[in-house]
This record gives structure tokens, C-alpha cells and sequence, in this order.
């Protein structure tokens, strides 16, 4: 397997037809031509895939990466006065703590940098959906066109890794839940095209069953099948019905479904390929699992997979009471698999390559709600002062300070990044760093060109608006 | 060569740099190295002149020249290694031409060294060493001109001249549409007009390939190219255009330096043409002629808003559908002949999907095919569009797509969205004239008020995405074919349109009056209250909303406005021919194939009521719908300028004909639990796609999520898809199904063959064809082959061509 690829050979190892294809992948021109960047070759990439872990529901920086200081729980206590649920634990880097609950991750702190300066834009309302929207395509919404997730525009610029494994796969989110049309809203390809879309795996569990024959059909029946359809298209006086490029431009595109279920990367789908042990430490639920299956797919050549703890309404990270047990909860679900998934990585030695980020939309706190100065109309009902346990914890929104994770793919190991105030608000004071920038950054570390664009309606659009987002060069090694 | 210095020392002393010296001395790089060219090279030729006796009278000249040439050589290098640091070069060529010059100037210090050591005491060896090294050097030198000379003036600088090569870019000052000839006179001989045609040329430059960094939005480096006084004051770095002198214009230096340099402009896609950079220096070098009054000049295209009768040609008898007179006059313009028409079958395959969305069953196949009427294509057409249901849940799709409307999607759980499908179903189910429609779109009740209404997301949204200018842009692109997304942000730098007009317009829609937001922050100007064309009439600013919607809905749609009615016939034509005749559809100045065309569809649907199935029915029994399909090679080629219309492009079926095909064929794809909308008393024999909500299913093949307006669908065919074709439950159960009921329908294979390709593909299989098919099937077939012999039918490309 082919493990560093770039764009040029990764065109020239396609054939014709599929190269056919992907020209005329822009659905309207006039309305829409590519317009990726001239200056491609002037960046060197770092890395060739990325995982993108999600903390859907907004993960408070002070009851995880970022703590401050402890006050455990007592009846009649004043709420303004606990910054952290949670008593802190020392990390692998000196004088860098984590929250307790996190051993693991702590343990590995020095392969990888931590960002404590993260600033989620400021929408003038609080709704998960839409600042999840604005940190996975970087655009506010709504806008007046359908805007790329951020894995559709890495899918569009590099192409998939190994061509048999869709470049983009989403796993983790279910999208009938509520707020599912939000969601839907950023998980697509917009202008670039749907064929840069989201491959979707909603449950790890059953990500196999998403590329092997339909249920019930044995092997043998499948490439029986498909021998048919190629026998009878051929048999077909198709000459009359179609130009050799909408013909072949369909069979390709069923001929690639058909080699990746028959393809023996098309295991990596198979989490329970995975020995026993190893499949324990990732089994915490669908979010560890997700992280088993993103090492078996970046191990097999997958671009960029994205793996969420799932956004549902009052579900895992989004706390609106009881706080405190429920991120306790969260951290068990992540730790192990994470730790273990840069360290798998490390081991086989792919972490060099693969870029691994850890983020949520926004923050939490326990006191305030929106940015520091900004509150938000319909906040939580949060006592002043608290009599019972499922008060004591991280309710409200907060957007002002955020931790996010890197690992691998040319970043520094061993490196913090930015700081947030020690006494409340706990917001970002050095070095903050906006979503754009992290977009950067990622691109900056495939050696994605700032300027990248697509010309729609006449007029550039960039991965970032108007391109101002800027990589974060302190990050990388 | 000083006074080629004075501007240079005058920027210098403008900037306040401060590594001015060393980006001035690299400046000189240019300058300096024409020494050593000069020398080294003259020096190597003497020296093989004089090969015969060292001591020549040439050795004196051969030494100062070698001194002068290597001191000049180590010069040049230094100073390129500065212009190439402070100006920032890079690039292959750089980096080539960087190592030879280094070679040369290395080279050339050796041969100095050597021969001072053979003036002092003559070896044989050494003199050949010294005068191979003297040739190598002034090789390298040739190669070190030679790649310098590419970075200064293109890659294909020699190699462009040569026979064979390939050909300058297609844009040149043809389609520029302007003779640079008659400028290149003594300019006081060159007309007002003509002088007026160059500086139109000029901004149009400007305004398609610079505006978008140099206008009222976005002013970059302190330049705008978008207004007269601002171009002559320049940008941050004084004067762009010296007028008189293209030689000392930064822009005109800035416009013809190679890709990749760091100063050149465009900085980001493509170069100007070598015409066009013609164009603007002929432009400056007759003084930069541009008037007060020439801000007037429309820069863009802007296509007549009146109605228009073309005017007939001499002899119409020839053909019974008005279409094909224009379409024959447009065939004898390009040289082009009419083909045969199409068979009966897949004429019929045609306006069953065209009309209804369904395939035409093998008995409907069979009774057309027999039926002795003479006009029996017309007849059957009518019939079709007679099924009024099958119509509007057909048609429902095209209209959902452009009115953005679905039964779920963001907003509906805020009570940020309002569906219309009952107003839209209604409409389409009487066959509501189309100004009516419209008039009801634009000025709403409670039923038909979702498309102005938009898309509220909670919170603050950006200024451009307000509901009131979600409803101006949408009226604007889906009913006026007007692109006003730009200028809803800031002065539209793709067309004439200004920030005001859109904010006059959304102004219509909104209940206060709105402040005017420049790329989302506010300006602190009121929004006047106008429609977008003066000649449509005023608004009452005054007026309650309910009564300014009401005023500009009988304004827009007045049969005045022909732009409205010419929006929708090519809207429906592109959905029957494949192409429209204005592409893009949402762009409707742009050229259409033929005007006359456009503008009699265009009146005549407004001379029969605004009869859309009576357009419709005018296009499928024209001679030219009735056109063997054209495959295109590439979608893209499809919209480009320059189409030919031949016939009808070869279509891919939608999302909702493939489902509805496998659902009335095989076995339902959808439950009755997912449909969303049924209207009252139907006949519900499957579910059509169109009744259901979104779902993963037809996303992947293809149905849109409904955020924005869909005007033109993708269909280019891709993985997901496949994997879902491939793998998907939904498919895959349909199919079963069908194979359940057809096993016990058909008893014979070949029956079960025969109905199924007349059925999906509208004819018999050929012999080959039947014989694969027969032989997968065997004698007595299973449902489980009958399930993957369908499979592969759906799938087949012939049956995912409209033919």
C-alpha cells in the first residue's frame, strides 16, 4: 500500500475514464469551474491524512484539557466559585495539566501540541448546529450557496489516498435525530460536487455493512451479478444511447463500488478484524469504536475520516444538567480510545503522517453563558447557589476559550499553544486562535495552498472566507 | 540608461522600505548583466580566433574583457541572488537559472586565475585548461540568458516562434471584438467612438479580471480600478498608469510579468491574454483616454427587458410548430441540415418522462406504435399532459427545485421555513397560468408565502443572508434569471449591479426600512424601495408591505417585463432539451443561441395565457425536440460559449424517474410511512419520489437538500451512488419484490426478458442481448437471479439515458 501520495501521482495512477470523470465532476459551469490554486507546489505536505475527532455538544476546556481550579461539590455552595468539577493531573509535559479522568491522554501529551486558545466564532446566538456548521466549513450560515465541509474540500484538492477508499468518510453521526436537517446542512460537498460528499457511516458497528454485498447475497451471487451487468452492457448497442463518456463515466463509477466491496481493504471496515485486545481498549461505545475504525482506514489509505461522539440535543458533551457526572462519562468514552489511537499510529509509524485533531464547536461554563460580555437570551436555568448534584457541572455555552488537540502529521510534539485566564470568565488571554486558522493549518499540513479556491458564480470562493484564515506555523515541527 | 533609473530611484524614494538599497541594487540585475554576456562571450571568440598562437594582439583585449566580464559576472550573480530575495522570485526556473548563474560567474573567475598564472609563465596544459574553462563559462552563460530570459518573458519565448508549436490562447483580440490596428496610428486621427470602444475594452478588463481585488469591496494595495478618478490616483505606491508611457506603468509592468513572479497581476488565475495586455498599453500609450462621462458606459452585457416579436421570415409554411422556423433559420445560418426524427418508441419513452416522469408500459409501447392517427405524436403528447396528477407530481420536482421548497430541511423546526407544496401542487394540478403563479409567489398568502418567506436560521445571520435579501436574490435568479448574490454584499463586480440596487429591491420585501451593509457591516444609508429596472415603474415607499409586495408582484410580472416570461420559457426548454437557449439559466443576459427563438417562445406563452402545458406541449411536438439526442463529451462543453444546437442533448434521469421507475416496475421504494404528501383522492398505485421527504437514498442519486435554489442538477454519476446502487437495502428489497410478482407473472424467461426491456429500455433485445440474458436466467429461473437480472437492467446505462 501506497503510504504518501500526492496529487500529481495520485492522477497519474488513475485510468482514462475516472480521470474523465473527475474533470467533469463541477456540476455548472459558468455557474461553477474549478479553480484550485497555481501555487500548489510551493508547500511541502506534512501529512497525508487527517482524523478529525469531533467533541459534538461543546466540551468545557476546564473539565478537560484545560483545568482550573478544583472545588468539589457541597450543598448550599456558591456557583461562581467552581471554575473545574474535577481536581487536575499532571500530564507527560512539565507544569501542563490535564483534568482527572484523562490518565491516558495525559500520558501521551508529549506527542502532540496542545491549542488552549481556541475562539468559536461569535454567531449572536447559541446553536450547536450552526457553530457546528461554522467549524466544519468555516462559513457562517446560511449562505447563498451550499458550502463544502471541510473534508469534501480536502477530498476535492488531494483525491482519496487509496483510490478503492472513499476520501471522505464521516462515522459516528445519525442524522434522524434532532436537529438533523442542521446537521445535514454541513455534511455535504455544496458547490465542489457530490462526489466529494461524505461517505457515511452512521454506526461503526455496522460500517461493514455499508461495503460488502446487500445482506443476504453471497459472494458468489454478487460477482455473478456483475458479470452480468458488464456482459449485457457490452452486449448493448450503446453506441446509439450514449457518447463512450457517459457510458463509461457510469460503468466506472459502479465498477469502483464493486472493487472496493471486493477489495481486502474493504476489512478495515471490519472492526472485528481487530484482535480481541486491542478491540477491548477501543470498545468504550460507538465513539471508541469510531476510533478503531479511523486506524484501520487511514492503515489502508483513507484521506480524511472524521469521527464524532455524535451531536443529539441534551446527549453526550451538550451538559445542560448534571454536568459533572456526564463529562465524567465523556472523558471515559474518549480516553482510552484516543490515547491508544495515536499510539497504535505512532507504533506502525503512521502518526508521521497523519494529522489527528482533537475539537468541539464552543466550550463550556458553569456561570456564563455566550462570550464574557454577550449573554444569550435564553440560557440555562443554573442556580446561584447550588443545593443539588445535577447543578454541579459545565451548563452553559461558552465561546471565548476552547482546547483543541493536534497530533502527528509534522506537528510539534511536547507543545503548548495559547492560555486562558486562571479565574473567571476562563477566557483565551494569549494567543487566540480562530477556526479559520485551524482550517489553515490543516491545509497548511497537506500542503494545501491558503488561496485555494473554486470560482462560483463567477467569483472565487475560498476554503477560508476571503482567505483570511492563517496557518498556525508555531504548530508544526 | 539614467533615465531608465529615474522612475526606479522615485519609487525607491517613495517607499519607505528599508531594505531599499539592496531590492534597488537588485533592481540593476537586469541591467548589469548584459556585461558579461557581452564580454565572456566576445572573449571566447577571440580566444578561438587566436586559438593557434597564445600570444595573439588579441590578449591584451581577451584580458580586459576577462576582467571585466567575471567582475561583472560575480556582479550580476549578487545582484540576481538580491531581486530574487527582495522582489521574491521562485520557482524551477529561478532556481536553474540561479545555479548557472553562479556556474558563470565561478567559471569566469577561474578563467581569469588561470590566465593571469599563463600571462606569468606559459604551459601548454594550462592553456588549454584556461580556455576550456573560458568556453564552459560562457556556455553556462548562454544557458544563464537563456533561462532569465524565459522568467522575463514567458516559458514559450523562443519555443512559441518555432513551427509546430502550439498556438497562443484562443482569446486574442478577436473576442475582444476591437481592431488594435486603427490605434496604433497617429492617435489624433482616431475617432471619439473609437477611442470610446477602447476604454469600454479597457474596463471590461478591469472590471472581469480585477474588480475583484480592486473595487468598492475589496480594495487591495489601496487600488480601485472601478472608478475614473481612482484608477489615475493609483495605490499605495503612487501612480499606476503614466499616461503617454506604458514602459514606466506599474500597472502595465505589473500585467505583463510571468506567472509566478510575486508582483504580477492577476495574482490568481489565469494571466491576461497577450491581447488584452495589447490592448491596455495601446491604451496608456495613447494617453489613457477616459472622460467624465464615460461612467455611463455599460461594461456587461445587459440583455433588453421589453418584449419581442421577431419578425418572420419570408415562408413559414413549411413547418406546422413555430419553433421550427427559428430553429430552421438557425440551422441554415450555421450550414446545418435537419435530421431524421427520432422512432415512435423512443419518442414516446421521451415525453413519458418528459411530461409525466414514468416509462411508458410495453402495451402503451404497442398501442402508439399501431395507432394510424397522423398525428398521433401530438395527440398522445396531449393525452399525457391531460394526466393531470402524473403531471404535477412529475413536474413538483422542477418547481421544488427552483422554489427551494421540501418537506424538511434547516429551519422547519424554528418555524423559520413555510412549505407551499399544496399552493404548488394545486397550481400545477389546474394548470395556473404562470403570471398568476408568479403574482402569487411574489405577493403570497399564508399557502404560497414559503419562497419569499426564505430560510430563518436562529441568531444573528450575515447582513447578505437576511430573509429580505434571501427573497431579492431568489426572486432575482429563479424568476428574473439575475444574478444578485454579489451585489447583495457589495457592488457586484461580475455585472452592473450595485450594492444599492439589491438593497433597493430587498427593500420591497421588508417590514422597516433597511440600513445598507457593505460586506456585512452598516454604512448607516437607508435602502430606497425600487424595482430593479426603472422601466418597470416606481414603488410606494410609503406603502404598508402587504401593499409594496402587491405593487411590485403586478409590476414584475406586467407582460412589459419580458424578462420574466423569457426566464421561464428557457427554464423549461433546458428541462426538455437538456441545454437552454441562454445558459446559464440564471443568467439570462448572457447570449442566447438564437434571440428569435427565446423571444417568440417568449411572447407567444404570453399570447396563449401563460400556458405552461402549452409550452410544454409546443416544445415536445417541435420538430427539433423530436431530434435524435446529441451525447456530450464533457458537461462542462455543454455551457460554454459557442454551443451549436443540434438537437436535444442526451439526458441522465433524475433521482425521482429512476425511483419512480423501479417503484411502478418492480416493487415500492418508499413506505407509506415516508410520504409527506398525498393529495386528497389519489389513486395511489406507488409511492413517487416526489411524495416522500429527502432521504439517503435520492440523495445519492442526485436530489438536492433544498437549501438553495437548484436550477441545474448534477448528474454526473460517482461512488456513493454506486455504493448505494450497489449495496443499498432500499434498492435491493424493491427489486425482490419485483422479482417475487414477476415470477408468478411470467412464466417463460423470454417473456420475462421481452417485457422487461420494453418496459425499462422502450424496445425488444437484440438476439446477443437475449442470449446473455437467457442464459443467466436459465429454464426455470429463481427470484433470486430474476432480483440481480433486474439489478442489472436498471442499472444499465441505456435505461439511465433519456435517449
Amino acid at each position: 500500500m501506497p503510504n504518501s501520495h500526492n496529487r500529481r501521482s495520485f492522477l497519474k495512477q488513475l485510468s482514462a475514464a475516472s480521470i474523465a470523470t473527475m474533470a467533469a465532476g463541477a456540476p455548472i459551469p459558468g455557474l461553477l469551474s474549478s479553480c484550485s490554486s497555481e501555487l500548489s507546489s510551493r508547500i511541502p505536505a506534512t501529512a497525508d491524512s487527517v482524523i478529525w475527532l469531533f467533541m459534538a455538544g461543546g466540551m468545557a476546556h476546564t473539565e478537560t484539557f484545560d483545568p482550573k481550579r478544583y472545588t468539589p461539590f457541597t450543598k448550599g455552595m456558591e456557583g461562581n466559585d467552581v471554575l473545574s468539577t474535577f481536581p487536575s493531573i499532571p500530564t507527560a509535559l512539565d507544569g501542563v495539566h490535564f483534568s482527572k479522568g484523562l490518565e491516558s491522554m495525559a500520558g501521551i501529551m508529549d506527542r502532540g501540541a496542545l491549542i488552549r486558545s481556541y475562539v468559536a466564532a461569535d454567531l449572536g446566538h447559541i446553536l450547536h448546529t450552526r457553530h457546528q456548521f461554522h467549524f466544519h466549513t468555516c462559513y457562517e450560515p446560511p449562505q447563498a450557496f451550499n458550502v463544502p465541509h471541510i473534508g469534501s474540500w480536502i477530498s476535492h484538492e488531494l483525491g482519496p489516498v487509496n483510490e478503492v477508499i472513499p476520501a471522505f468518510i464521516n462515522i459516528g453521526q445519525r442524522f434522524d435525530v434532532g436537529e438533523g436537517e442542521e446537521l445535514k446542512a454541513y455534511h455535504t460537498a455544496g458547490f465542489l460536487g457530490d462526489e466529494y460528499g461524505p461517505f457515511l457511516i452512521p454506526d461503526p458497528t455496522k460500517g461493514l455493512d455499508s461495503v460488502r454485498p446487500p445482506v443476504g447475497m453471497s459472494e458468489k451471487r454478487f460477482e455473478k451479478r456483475h458479470e452480468l451487468y458488464n456482459q449485457l452492457v457490452s452486449e448493448s448497442p450503446m453506441g446509439e444511447y450514449g457518447s463512450d463518456y457517459q457510458k463509461e463515466s457510469m460503468k466506472a463509477s459502479m465498477e469502483q463500488a464493486y472493487r472496493l466491496l471486493k477489495s481486502p481493504e474493504a476489512a478495515a471496515f471490519n472492526i472485528n478484524k481487530e484482535h480481541r485486545e486491542s478491540y477491548d481498549i477501543y470498545n468504550t461505545g460507538k465513539f471508541g469504536l469510531g476510533c478503531l475504525m479511523a486506524k484501520r482506514l487511514v492503515e489502508e489509505g483513507a484521506r480524511f475520516v472524521s469521527v464524532t461522539s455524535e451531536y443529539v440535543p441534551f446527549m453526550g458533551w451538550d451538559t445542560h444538567e448534571n454536568g459533572h457526572t456526564r463529562a465524567k462519562d465523556m472523558k471515559k468514552q474518549i480516553d482510552g480510545p484516543i490515547s491508544q489511537l495515536i499510539k497504535d499510529l505512532d507504533k506502525s509509524g503512521r502518526l508521521d503522517r497523519t494529522l489527528i485533531i482533537l475539537a468541539s464547536e464552543f466550550s463550556r461554563d458553569m456561570m456564563v453563558e455566550g462570550r464574557p460580555d454577550q449573554k444569550v437570551k435564553e440560557q440555562v436555568n443554573q442556580p446561584d447557589i447550588l443545593e443539588e448534584m445535577k447543578h454541579y457541572g459545565m451548563h452553559r455555552h461558552f465561546t471565548d476559550g476552547c482546547s483543541i488537540l493536534m497530533f502527528g502529521g509534522g506537528i510539534k510534539k511536547g507543545h503548548v499553544h495559547g492560555r486562558t485566564a486562571d479565574e473567571r470568565p476562563c477566557k483565551t488571554i494569549e494567543k487566540p486562535i480562530y477556526a479559520r486558522d485551524i482550517h489553515q493549518t490543516i491545509y497548511h499540513a497537506l500542503g494545501i495552498p491558503p488561496d485555494t479556491h473554486y470560482m462560483i458564480e463567477q467569483r472565487p470562493f475560498y476554503t477560508t472566507p476571503e482567505e483570511e484564515g492563517k496557518a498556525e506555523k508555531d504548530l508544526f515541527a | 540608461m539614467i533615465a531608465l533609473s529615474i522612475p526606479l530611484i522615485q519609487q525607491i524614494l517613495l517607499e519607505s522600505d528599508p531594505f531599499w538599497l539592496w531590492q534597488f541594487l537588485g533592481r540593476l540585475h537586469p541591467m548589469i548583466v548584459h556585461f558579461p554576456i557581452s564580454l565572456l562571450l566576445v572573449a571566447a571568440v577571440l580566444e578561438i580566433i587566436s586559438i593557434k598562437q597564445f600570444s595573439s594582439r588579441w590578449r591584451s583585449t581577451i584580458e580586459l574583457m576577462l576582467w571585466t566580464g567575471a567582475i561583472s559576472a560575480v556582479a550580476s550573480a549578487g545582484m540576481g541572488y538580491l531581486l530574487m530575495v527582495q522582489d521574491g522570485y521562485e520557482g524551477a526556473g529561478v532556481d536553474l537559472h540561479q545555479k548557472l548563474g553562479i556556474a558563470t560567474a565561478v567559471l569566469s573567475l577561474v578563467a581569469l586565475g588561470l590566465h593571469t598564472l599563463e600571462q606569468r609563465q606559459p604551459i601548454r596544459s594550462r592553456i588549454i585548461a584556461y580556455r576550456s574553462t573560458l568556453i564552459l563559462s560562457a556556455i553556462a552563460l548562454v544557458f544563464t540568458g537563456h533561462y532569465g530570459a524565459m522568467l522575463t518573458h514567458g516559458p514559450d519565448y523562443l519555443t512559441e516562434v518555432l513551427p509546430g508549436a502550439s498556438a497562443p490562447p484562443a482569446n486574442t483580440a478577436a473576442d475582444l471584438n476591437i481592431d488594435l490596428a486603427i490605434y496604433e496610428q497617429d492617435t489624433s486621427a482616431i475617432s471619439e467612438q473609437a477611442k470610446l470602444k477602447l476604454l469600454t475594452g479597457v474596463r471590461t478588463v478591469f472590471a472581469h479580471t480585477c474588480y475583484r481585488c480592486h473595487s468598492s469591496d475589496k480594495i487591495k494595495g489601496g487600488l480601485r480600478l472601478d472608478d475614473r478618478k481612482l484608477v489615475f490616483k493609483g495605490g499605495e505606491n503612487g501612480p499606476v498608469i503614466t499616461a503617454g508611457d506604458p514602459e514606466n506603468s506599474e500597472l502595465i509592468r505589473r500585467i505583463s510579468l510571468p506567472k509566478g513572479h510575486d508582483d504580477v497581476m492577476p495574482n490568481k488565475g489565469d494571466l491576461l491574454t497577450p491581447a488584452q495586455i495589447k490592448m491596455i498599453s495601446i491604451w496608456v500609450q495613447n494617453g489613457a483616454w477616459w472622460p467624465e462621462n464615460a461612467e455611463d458606459l455599460k461594461i456587461f452585457r445587459n440583455a433588453p427587458l421589453a418584449p419581442r416579436y421577431p419578425e418572420w421570415p419570408a415562408d413559414t409554411s413549411r413547418f406546422d410548430n413555430k419553433i421550427d422556423v427559428w430553429v430552421d433559420q438557425y440551422f441554415s445560418s450555421k450550414n446545418l441540415s435537419w435530421d431524421e426524427p427520432v422512432d415512435d418508441r423512443t419518442y414516446l419513452r421521451r415525453i413519458y418522462l418528459d411530461i409525466v416522469g414514468l416509462n411508458p408500459s410495453s402495451e402503451e409501447i404497442h398501442q402508439f406504435v399501431e395507432d394510424p392517427h397522423p398525428e398521433k405524436r401530438q395527440k398522445w403528447a396531449r393525452e399525457l399532459l391531460d394526466q393531470e396528477e402524473s403531471y404535477a407530481l412529475h413536474w413538483l420536482t422542477f418547481w421544488n427545485d427552483i422554489l427551494r421548497n421540501d418537506y424538511t430541511g434547516t429551519g422547519y423546526i424554528t418555524k423559520g421555513r413555510y412549505g407551499i407544496t399544496e399552493w404548488l401542487f394545486k397550481s400545477l394540478v389546474d394548470n395556473k397560468p404562470y403570471q398568476d403563479m408568479a403574482r402569487e409567489l411574489l405577493s403570497p398568502d399564508e399557502s404560497s408565502k414559503g419562497f419569499i418567506a426564505g430560510i430563518q436560521w436562529r441568531g444573528v445571520v450575515n447582513a447578505s443572508q437576511r430573509t429580505e435579501m434571501q427573497a431579492a436574490q431568489n426572486v432575482a435568479q429563479v424568476m428574473l434569471g439575475l444574478n444578485l448574490k454579489c451585489a447583495s454584499c457589495h457592488d457586484s463586480f461580475i455585472s452592473d449591479w450595485k450594492l444599492k440596487d439589491a438593497y433597493g429591491f430587498a427593500n420591497i420585501f421588508s417590514e422597516v426600512t433597511m440600513e445598507i451593509n457593505r460586506c456585512d457591516k452598516p454604512t448607516g444609508e437607508m435602502a430606497e424601495t425600487r424595482l430593479l429596472w426603472k422601466e418597470l415603474g416606481t414603488i410606494d415607499s410609503t406603502a404598508s408591505r402587504e401593499n409594496r409586495l402587491e405593487e411590485m408582484a403586478t409590476k414584475l410580472t406586467d407582460t412589459n417585463n419580458g424578462r420574466l416570461y423569457r426566464t421561464m420559457v428557457n427554464r423549461i426548454w433546458a428541462q426538455l432539451m437538456g441545454r437552454g437557449i441562454v445558459e446559464p439559466v440564471d443568467e439570462m443576459d448572457q447570449l442566447p443561441w438564437s434571440q428569435d427563438l427565446l423571444d417568440w417562445l417568449a411572447v407567444n406563452f404570453v399570447g396563449n395565457g401563460f400556458d405552461l402545458k402549452n409550452l410544454i406541449y409546443t416544445i415536445v411536438t417541435s420538430r427539433a425536440y423530436q431530434l435524435p439526442a446529441i451525447p456530450v463529451d464533457n458537461n462542462l462543453a455543454l455551457r460554454e460559449e459557442g454551443y451549436t444546437f443540434r438537437g436535444p442533448v442526451l439526458r441522465k434521469i433524475t433521482a425521482e424517474q429512476f425511483s419512480d421507475m423501479v417503484s411502478s416496475n418492480f416493487g415500492s421504494l418508499f413506505t407509506s410511512k415516508e410520504m409527506k404528501f398525498n393529495p386528497e383522492n389519489r389513486d395511489t398505485n406507488f409511492i413517487r419520489a416526489s411524495q416522500v421527504a429527502n432521504n439517503a437514498f435520492l440523495t445519492a442519486l442526485g436530489r438536492p437538500n433544498r437549501e438553495v435554489v437548484v436550477t441545474n442538477r448534477n448528474d454526473q454519476p460517482n461512488l456513493i451512488q454506486a455504493l448505494e446502487l450497489t449495496n443499498g437495502t432500499r434498492l435491493t428489497q424493491a427489486l425482490a419484490q419485483g422479482a417475487e410478482q414477476w415470477k408468478n407473472t411470467y412464466n417463460e424467461p423470454e417473456d420475462l426478458i421481452d417485457h422487461t426491456y420494453m418496459n425499462l429500455l422502450g424496445r425488444l433485445p437484440l438476439s446477443d442481448e437475449k442470449d446473455v440474458a437467457l442464459q443467466a436466467l436459465g429454464p426455470s429461473p429463481d427470484t433470486n437471479i430474476i432480483q440481480d437480472y433486474f439489478w442489472v437492467m436498471v442499472l444499465h446505462p441505456e435505461v439511465q439515458f433519456i435517449k
